[in-house]
């Protein structure tokens, strides 16, 4: 990953821009839309425990203890993903995120919840994604 | 409705809140399908957008809209496979790739 970010740094211009936009390592929030009112369900969860993204913000906090890029803003946003059914939500990862993983308990909730006679309902997979930008110094 | 990404668009709220990308040349590092690249593009005054993996690049081309083509340039490739261009890059965007 360092390597990757010497090479952007060799790409951009003396006072190019990187702006990294990355899930942070906390669990994605599980949680069913019954109309108005969100009920928590439970966490997503990965094969490796995010771990890959403690790399990415080591590599970048190499980059600019280096010297090679200043951190000038950082900040999260939440990215929410919609789905109408576990099936749904199970083939979309199944082909997308393969290393995720909704355990049992979980699984069971959401499909207890989506069973209730409600007709406007879904599933939300909330996920913290953190953005940061760097100028190159 | 199968499964639907972001349709609050918090990202692309984010994306232009963190960086301006007008008349910016912009390096797109991962940009799997185009998802990201399209909340940008018409801004930018191009963009190179890379990805390993030829069938996210073929759904990225084929989906490009008619009046951002002539300005993006999708490429199969790692980023230690893309030469050096003559003029360098204003803005780099990592997606979702580190």
């Amino acid at each position: 990953m360092v390597h990757a970010l010497e090479r952007i740094c060799d790409l951009l211009k003396s006072d190019g821009i990187l702006l990294d936009i990355h899930p942070t390592n906390e669990m994605a929030a599980m949680a069913v839309r019954l109309q108005e009112q969100i009920i928590p369900a439970g966490w997503l969860n990965e094969s490796d425990d995010y771990v890959e993204y403690e790399w990415a913000d080591e590599a970048l906090q190499h980059v600019v203890s280096s010297g090679q890029f200043a951190l000038e803003r950082v900040g999260t946003f939440e990215f929410v993903w919609h789905a109408d059914s576990m099936s749904d939500l199970c083939a979309y990862l199944a082909e997308e995120w393969k290393d995720a993983i909704i355990d049992d308990m979980t699984a069971g909730r959401i499909e207890e919840l989506l069973k209730l006679p409600v007709y406007d309902k879904e599933i939300l997979v909330s996920e913290a994604i953190r953005i940061a930008r760097y100028r190159r110094a | 409705m199968a499964v639907l990404l972001d349709p609050e668009d918090t990202e692309t709220k984010a994306l232009h809140d963190y960086a301006d990308f007008n008349g910016k040349r912009v390096l797109e590092i991962g940009c799997g399908d185009g998802r990201l690249t399209w909340r940008y593009a018409d801004r930018a005054a191009s963009v190179t957008a890379i990805d390993p993996k030829v069938e996210d690049i073929e759904i990225a081309v084929d989906e490009c809209p008619a009046e951002l083509r002539h300005k993006i340039d999708f490429r199969v490739a790692r980023l230690e496979e893309l030469d050096s261009p003559t003029e360098k890059y204003d803005l780099a965007l990592l997606s979702w790739s580190l």
